[in-house]
């Protein structure tokens, strides 16, 4: 821990020198806070605090109160229906009820899934396809994102959640369709964004196990690890010997991503064959089987090929004959091999003997166990000790690796111990976050000590040890959340001692995710499809390379053109639809927790141009052109109530001014109500 | 109906007295301010050359670290065992000032009389994300507005029809748009982004669609909605946001909101013209190296001097090569400095050429360096204890070499210059004085420097 010392002495000198006076609510950084512990706050054990009985609302009412800080109040019923409709399913409200009514319909909504799964997928980096110098296609990872959707609505326990992504493969299952879903769910590890370029066998394998170990970290206990892949963890206490014995887990697992050898990429990815009586919805392309024999053929002729070419050099080099000359001709042909070769195994390994299209997926699998050595700051040529594979010597956890499998089981059991004091920390945080614009530590994806510490210490203790007790039911905490007179209160005005609302002395006024703000267009034109688009629009382009995406004829520019939910559009890694990139969306590659909020003329631009922002305007004038009182109409479908004196005279106005081509000032009214911020925010 | 005016006085925590006093006279926007003395340089473009270069190869020759090369480096348990490496490519002396430059910067090299090169440079942390962020916003652990919000924040705009602060291409990681956004100051200082799904030159090249005016802006124009009705929408927007507010008492998000629909009016007449380069003479698209393939960092930077002419204040582009070089240095060194060095030299020349180089600051900077010692054979590790960023134009002495590192380049000894150093010499030389910078945020004035920071004298023209 002679890090975490220094850098301690290092925070003391950022703080001493850092914050100028007067900001008593600062949080503070999160390793040590003026006594001489030297324990990040995070690591420290999770007990229940004393004063678990007073709720949620004792722990925020007592701060405010020291703070001399009154709580707003509720918030008006309508505005309560409209925040807690865009937080569990993200769409606007429908019926009124009584509240708990309603949050026990909403929890229990498929659209739930859809809104709840889609903040998991942005922890898990989803995406389909790999980015960064070869962006391949995953054309398979849909799968996954179903399995997110469908385990988040039967509220699969958390820890059993993070067990099936890490070792769904692993465990039993009573069925090929419970095998099927667990085989699906490994492709959390699959995901990644891979160097697929890399030449070496051996820097790809660690490369892959280090993100894997990354991305693992990062989303459930919002720690970074892998920093000790080159040297000891400059600020929190993980040694380079935790991460290579973490690593050796990786490293004897084998991924499956899908991805064929060709001019992009030099690894070989396959996938998962899913058990054949399964029932798995298959989305792939058949292929004649005539075809399917040409293939066969080619593969043959292609291994001839090589073979010939193979023996050809042997023997020049058993005769000592000099063969530079036809260096070129020989590497032309090599390369010809290979990337074609990778094609055609590529499309051979999607269909069955007789051409029909298999069910398959991402994800992993347990391989040859290695235990990998301690490579001297994180250099492949530079081995030092072999690392048994194991777990980071913290919280007390005694769980060691079988030697006949991977490890991957026991680490999740490792990070679900009751004693790993992070997972569920960083969970309840995340939850939290998603309900009030801003987690209890508002550096989500970093509980180390570079974050922050948290505003309310017991809360978060008290929540997080509550979600274990109630057998990590993710449903559950939301709704002790939901019901809460913190959460219900009105979203009230600024407090000088308290600028950042950290203390919750009122809701914070929130704009919508972007998956919101299109869906909501689509909900209140009327024509939002809410059926599950079956597979993704990726599993039908052909090929696998995206880097042409942008000359593909038969794409819509906005890569939208759909109206089903958001979760649904295309997640290309750097392609990302139009609304989705404009409004912060999660960038696909990393881990987040915590997604940007920008205020920029680029959105307004796209809400006052973009073709789907006038399609949705046009289908809103059309459902209500026709109703008595269109204008009265058009408020309560966006905003949930009627417009008062003052908007309805400027409504009035302006259709007056824009008279002339009726429908068409009316499709510009109905735009503009899109296009108002009350639209996407919610108070 | 409510004014701005009003929303500033009602909120005793407003906006500072800069914007305050701009916003009385602005019709709107932000307006052009007044600096709080004579400024030296009236934009800044500054090229981010992300993942940490190596000053030891590039700026930073030291004739110690080519003798030792080979002997193992005493510095810790992070060196433990590596061995200290000589710069991978020759370095040599140019321009009458006699400038240690690489030899891989052959254009740039030309500029070396340009060059203020600052060799003292250290910052806090040598992690990717926290240094990166640090060098955009003096923190690297809370949300801060980023210099380029800052200086906008304190000088305003010179054109009313662009957005004042722009950045090209910059990368998602490391931070994201915290490295361009305004945090606690008005939306309207948040850097707009623009690029970032350009084509691979590869593609580009052989589909013939190089011919592209500019990097892709979606959304600039409406073919059904003809601009007089889209004006009166726009007022019904801002009509239905200001109604909002009103009952909201305050809500800062919605002034950016409504502001940003103004700029995007108007930016709707502006932007495709600033952005077509097609005008551009054939010999200054030679000159940038445009048309010759692999030119998205040539069309960047043209791009930028465009933009500077056109009056936005704070332009930024990011490197579109990485340098993070754990390995591979010798190549990959070269390669990074063939894709920068041409462009760079351009719109040196570029600037200079038409006037505007004495009042343009250019800033060439990574988040940090690289170690003297050796990684992977042939790499180096990051190095946040002593690198080399520089400054040309915008007010600051050409020809000079400021502050040192040790003998071996791994920290900087003399005239040390830390973040909050840099950023309080940068607003220096726009004229804005960093610790009357402030922005009230729940009672406290936050600045730029936070309470750190020092102009360095050395380096004013």
């Amino acid at each position: 821990m002679k890090l975490t010392r220094t850098l301690g002495l290092l925070f003391v000198a950022v703080h001493a020198n850092g914050d100028v006076g007067g900001a008593s609510l600062e949080t503070k950084p999160g390793s040590v806070t003026g006594a001489a512990s030297d324990t990040v706050w995070s690591h420290r054990p999770l007990v229940m605090p004393k004063k678990a009985a007073q709720g949620i609302d004792g722990f925020i009412r007592e701060k405010l109160a020291d703070a001399g800080l009154q709580p707003a109040g509720p918030a008006d019923e309508r505005v309560l229906r409209r925040r807690l409709s865009f937080d569990l399913v993200g769409l606007p409200p429908s019926d009124a009820s009584d509240y708990e009514k309603l949050v026990d319909g909403l929890l229990n909504s498929p659209r739930f899934g859809e809104r709840w799964g889609r903040h998991w997928l942005d922890v898990a980096r989803y995406a389909e396809s790999n980015g960064r110098e070869s962006n391949l296609t995953f054309p398979h990872a849909w799968r996954y994102r179903d399995y997110v959707i469908d385990a988040v609505n039967a509220d699969v326990p958390y820890d059993r959640f993070i067990t099936e992504q890490i070792a769904g493969d692993l465990l039993s299952a009573k069925d090929d369709a419970e095998r099927a879903r667990l085989l699906i769910a490994t492709g959390f590890l699959a995901l990644g964004a891979k160097g697929l370029n890399e030449m070496s066998p051996a820097q790809f394998a660690a490369d892959v196990a280090d993100e894997q170990l990354d991305a693992v970290t990062r989303a459930v206990m919002a720690s970074s690890i892998a920093c000790a892949r080159c040297h000891d963890h400059k600020t929190d206490p993980f040694s380079m010997e935790d991460y290579y014995g973490l690593v050796g887990i990786f490293k004897s697992t084998q991924t499956f991503y899908g991805n064929w050898i060709d001019s992009e990429n030099s690894n070989h990815g396959h996938l998962i064959r899913l058990p054949e009586a399964a029932g798995q919805s298959i989305v792939g392309k058949s292929l004649p089987e005539a075809r399917v024999k040409q293939l066969q053929a080619d593969l043959a002729k292609l291994n001839a090929d090589e073979k010939e070419q193979s023996e050809y050099v042997a023997k020049a080099q058993a005769e000592k004959r000099d063969i530079s000359g036809e260096f070129n001709k020989l590497l032309t042909n090599s390369l010809r091999i290979l990337w074609t070769r990778g094609g055609v195994e590529g499309a051979l390994e999607a269909v069955d003997d007789k051409g029909r299209a298999r069910a398959l997926c991402m994800g992993v699998q347990d391989a040859k166990m290695v235990d990998s050595p301690l490579f001297e700051r994180g250099e492949l040529a530079q081995p030092r000790e072999v690392i048994p594979r194991r777990f980071p010597k913290l919280f007390g956890i005694e769980m060691s690796v079988p030697k006949d499998q991977s490890g991957r089981l026991e680490l999740a059991k490792w990070l679900t111990s009751r004693q790993n004091p992070l997972t569920a920390r960083v969970m309840v945080n995340r939850v939290w976050r998603h309900l009030f614009g801003a987690g209890l530590v508002r550096t989500m994806d970093d509980f180390g000590a570079t974050g922050e510490a948290p505003s309310h210490p017991e809360l978060l203790d008290y929540l997080a040890v509550k979600f274990m007790d109630g057998g990590w039911s993710v449903k559950k905490l939301i709704k002790e959340i939901v019901m809460s007179e913190t959460y219900r209160q009105a979203s009230g005005a600024y407090h000088e001692v308290d600028p950042d609302n950290r203390l919750l002395s009122h809701a914070n006024k929130r704009r919508l995710d972007a998956e919101v703000i299109r869906d909501s267009m689509l909900a209140v034109s009327g024509i939002l499809d809410t059926s599950r688009r079956p597979g993704s629009l990726v599993a039908e382009l052909d090929g696998q390379s995206v880097s042409l995406i942008g000359f593909n004829e038969k794409l819509p520019k906005d890569l939208d053109g759909s109206r089903r939910r958001s979760i649904y559009l295309p997640v290309i890694r750097d392609h990302l639809p139009d609304v989705l990139e404009q409004f912060d969306v999660a960038n696909p590659s990393l881990v987040t927790g915590d997604r940007d909020v920008t205020n920029v003329p680029l959105q307004a631009l796209y809400l006052l141009n973009g073709p789907f922002v006038q399609e949705m305007a046009a289908a809103l004038a059309k459902r209500i052109e026709k109703a008595p009182n269109r204008v009265q109409r058009a408020f309560e479908l966006c905003f949930h109530r009627r417009p008062d004196a003052q908007e309805m005279a400027l409504a009035d106005q302006f259709l007056q001014k824009a008279a002339g081509d009726d429908s068409k000032s009316f499709t510009a009214f109905c735009q503009a109500l899109l296009c108002s911020a009350e639209f996407r925010f919610v108070d | 109906m409510i004014s701005r005016r009003h929303i500033l006085q009602t909120t005793s925590s407003g906006i500072g007295w800069l914007a305050f006093s701009a916003l009385a006279q602005a019709k709107s926007g932000l307006g052009s301010k007044t600096a709080h003395f004579a400024a030296r340089a009236k934009r800044v473009i500054f090229l981010t050359m992300r993942g940490g270069p190596s000053h030891v190869d590039l700026f930073d020759y030291k004739p110690e670290l080519a003798k030792r090369d080979g002997k193992t480096a005493t510095l810790g348990r992070d060196s433990a065992g590596a061995k200290l490496y000589a710069p991978v490519h020759e370095m040599r002396q140019f321009g009458g000032s006699g400038q240690w430059m690489t030899t891989l910067y052959p254009h740039l090299a030309k500029h070396a009389d340009d060059l203020c090169i600052i060799n003292s440079a250290h910052t806090d942390l040598p992690n990717h994300a926290q240094a990166f962020v640090q060098m955009h916003t003096g923190s690297f652990q809370f949300v801060r507005p980023s210099v380029g919000a800052w200086t906008l924040y304190g000088l305003g705009t010179e054109n009313d029809n662009l957005p004042g602060f722009i950045t090209l291409n910059p990368p998602a990681d490391n931070g994201g748009a915290q490295n361009y956004g305004s945090a606690f100051l008005p939306a309207i200082c948040q850097g707009t982004k623009i690029g970032g799904s350009q084509l691979p030159d590869l593609y580009a090249a052989l589909l013939k669609k190089d011919t592209a005016p500019g990097p892709p802006m979606k959304n600039i124009e409406n073919k059904n909605v003809p601009r007089e009705l889209q004006r009166e929408q726009i007022d019904l927007i801002r009509g239905l946001n200001e109604r909002k507010m009103e009952r909201d008492g305050v809500h800062p998000e919605i002034e950016g909101m409504i502001e940003s629909f103004e700029l995007a009016f108007r930016m709707q007449s502006e932007v495709p013209d600033v952005l077509d380069m097609r005008g551009e003479s054939e010999a200054t698209l030679k000159l940038y190296g445009i048309g010759q393939g692999k030119d998205q960092f040539a069309r960047q930077c043209l791009l930028a001097r465009r933009l500077a002419e056109a009056g936005v204040r704070f332009i930024e582009i990011a490197s579109p090569v990485q340098w993070d070089h754990h390995n591979r240095l010798r190549e990959q060194l070269a390669t990074c400095c063939g894709a920068t060095d041409q462009p760079i030299a351009a719109l040196l020349s570029d600037l200079k050429a038409r006037g505007m180089l004495k009042d343009t600051l250019v800033v060439w900077a990574g988040e940090f360096g690289r170690t003297p010692y050796a990684q992977s054979g042939d790499g180096r590790d990051h190095n946040n204890k002593g690198y080399t960023i520089w400054m040309a134009g915008g007010g600051v002495k050409g020809g000079l070499r400021y502050g040192s590192t040790d003998e071996i380049g791994y920290r900087a000894v003399e005239n040390r210059l830390h973040i909050h150093d840099w950023h309080a010499t940068i607003l220096h030389l726009l004229g804005l004085d960093h610790t009357k910078l402030t922005y009230n945020h729940g009672g406290r004035n936050f600045r730029l420097t936070n309470v750190g920071g020092e102009v360095a004298t050395g380096i004013l023209g």
